[in-house]
């Protein structure tokens, strides 16, 4: 079995034992195999209401959300070929995360639901779309226009917050925007599961491109592979993952920058063969955080995206460590 | 297969870059292109693999527009090795080299590709560092292995963009004479070149640019003249043997 096959297989494994752990966690005391049972025979229990209602959605979204995270980050690292690229360092999640504030307040999404999870694929699709104009100047450019949207959202989610007239509705954003899937419901898994697998499967069909990208433009041109249908399917791709994973379970940030980054040692350098693992590896991350948040450790359940962002900054770290003195 | 530019021009941003340059790379040679810096040999490169689209003229491939031509079908017939190499890839040489089959993905079978790999690394002397990372390679290894990636699409047609600008002679030698070699499998090979050593002893045929237009073509001995010398580069050379080396700057009202 080669590496990259062992890899796949082991992650499976661990994806799979996370979900029937997610499945099994949680105060009521219930059984996971009666209670699924029960829901497909349409049994009206109470172990069939906290499967179907509660457990699985979360399980759900924690595994599709975590999965396209890490795919969109394997994939934004081989387009823009920079291992600091990843949905929530770009300013891609605060984007997305601006836009569904904005229907949020303003009221839009609840008079109109599939109004949240539109207006947050239409700031990630903006902002991946600036990105992309404009950081054809390479490596540094990018960087920095990542950081100035990322400070762009901040500042207007911060304003937004500062003209919400209740506090109560402020600490809602706020705690929201912390990112969580403690209340994740069935019908959050329909608004979010469309774009999330069309995202995903845009995201997966870019592989042999971005292999052919890292002998640069001109040679993967030349190769037959256009550049600009590449760009949009990446483009594409993350904001529906990106914008739909913001919409039901806010910002969850670090999730795509970590696992290409852990799992290249593993799975090699060949950004296709970097994106199933990326999946995988990241829809067992977010399950495993999603599972610690649920710990009873001090009284109050952390947020996920806090613990995401706990875990992400030190791999942060280690990248710019890596790439210090580095020309740019 | 041949390889045609039918009379092409091409402005830039204002810039005349190419005027009605008609010439074409026929199999079993290699054509030099030559010229001072900012000539156009790179344009011209770029127009005929099929990178920039000409403002009138076309480019034939046995008679087919190339721009019309499927893109991955394009990729099967023309390599194209460019100047700068790309930043970093860290994949294992072998992999990289194998990103040259990627234009037959639908057409050739493994063990083809795996062979045309092999032979790749085996022309360019890299087999032993196949599963060495790419990232610990030194500049000339790093040029032969790209080198080997363009040589494992095997394409009737290669285009190469200074490939031994960075490298040492014996370095040099070696890769113009894989390109020597290829050339006499029957396939056409067009080589921009700088050093006027290399391109006399190593081109079947070579195309002086100047200023965006085609001012001579034809062998060595023909173009090679101390007044193509004097006019197109500014230079007064010397003759040792065979060899035209650049001896003193001609007061020139062309070149400043």
């Amino acid at each position: 079995m080669s590496r990259y096959a062992l890899t796949v297989a082991i992650l499976t494994t661990l994806v799979l034992a996370l979900a029937i752990l997610s499945l099994a966690a949680g105060p009521a005391g219930i059984g996971v195999t009666q209670g699924l049972s029960d829901m497909l025979h349409g049994r009206a229990t109470i172990a069939a209401t906290i499967i179907g209602q509660i457990r699985l959605p979360r399980m759900i979204l924690a595994l599709l959300i975590g999965a396209t995270l890490g795919l969109s980050g394997a994939a934004l690292q081989g387009l823009v070929r920079n291992p600091l690229a990843d949905p929530g360092v770009l300013g891609i999640s605060g984007c997305g995360a601006l836009g569904a504030v904005l229907v949020f307040y303003t009221g839009v999404s609840a008079v109109w639901a599939p109004a949240l999870p539109l207006a947050a694929l239409s700031g990630a699709g903006l902002a991946t779309l600036l990105l992309l104009v404009l950081t054809r100047g390479g490596t540094l450019v990018l960087v920095l226009a990542g950081a100035a949207l990322g400070s762009m959202s901040a500042a207007l989610l911060a304003l937004t917050l500062n003209l919400v007239p209740s506090p109560y509705a402020s600490y809602e954003i706020m705690h929201w925007l912390m990112g969580s899937l403690s209340r994740a419901s069935q019908q959050d898994v329909l608004i979010a599961m469309p774009g999330l697998l069309i995202g995903s499967a845009l995201l997966f069909s870019t592989g042999r491109s971005l292999d052919a990208l890292t002998l640069g433009e001109d040679v993967a041109q030349t190769m037959g592979f256009s550049l600009r249908v590449v760009q949009w399917r990446v483009v594409i791709g993350t904001a529906l993952a990106v914008g739909s994973g913001v919409a039901v379970a806010g910002g969850i940030g670090f999730v795509g920058l970590v696992m290409p980054h852990l799992l290249r040692p593993l799975a090699g350098a060949r950004p296709s063969r970097l994106l199933l693992p990326s999946a995988l590896g990241g829809a067992a991350l977010l399950l495993a955080a999603d599972l610690f948040v649920r710990l009873p450790v001090s009284g109050a359940e952390l947020q996920l995206g806090v613990v995401t962002s706990l875990i992400g900054t030190p791999v942060f770290f280690w990248q710019v460590w890596r790439l210090r003195g580095r020309p740019v | 297969m041949i390889l045609q530019t039918d009379t092409i021009s091409l402005t830039l941003q204002g810039n005349r870059l190419l005027n009605d340059i008609a010439l074409e790379v026929r199999p079993g040679e290699v054509l030099g292109l030559i010229g001072p810096n900012g000539a156009g040999k790179s344009t011209l490169l770029r127009v005929m693999a099929g990178l920039l689209r000409p403002d009138t003229g076309c480019v034939f491939l046995d008679g087919r527009d190339l721009f019309t031509m499927p893109p991955e079908e394009r990729g099967r017939h023309l390599a194209y090795l460019p100047q700068e190499a790309p930043a970093s890839i860290g994949m294992s040489v072998r992999d990289v080299v194998a990103l040259g089959r990627l234009p037959h993905r639908r057409t050739a079978s493994a063990q083809q590709d795996a062979a045309a790999v092999r032979q790749a690394l085996d022309a360019v002397g890299m087999s032993a560092f196949a599963d060495r990372s790419s990232a610990r390679l030194s500049g000339g290894e790093r040029a032969r292995i790209l080198l080997a990636r363009a040589l494992a699409v095997q394409a009737p047609v290669m285009l190469a963009d200074e490939p031994v600008a960075a490298l040492d002679p014996a370095q040099a030698l070696t890769v113009m004479n894989l390109f020597g070699q290829y050339a006499a499998q029957g396939q056409a090979v067009a080589v921009v070149l700088h050093d006027l050593a290399l391109a006399a002893r190593f081109c079947t045929r070579i195309a002086v640019l100047s200023e965006g237009c085609l001012v001579g073509i034809g062998t060595p001995a023909e173009v090679l003249t101390d007044a193509l010398f004097a006019e197109v580069y500014g230079v007064a050379v010397r003759r040792c043997g065979e060899v035209a080396v650049p001896w003193s700057l001609v007061a020139s009202t062309r070149r400043p």
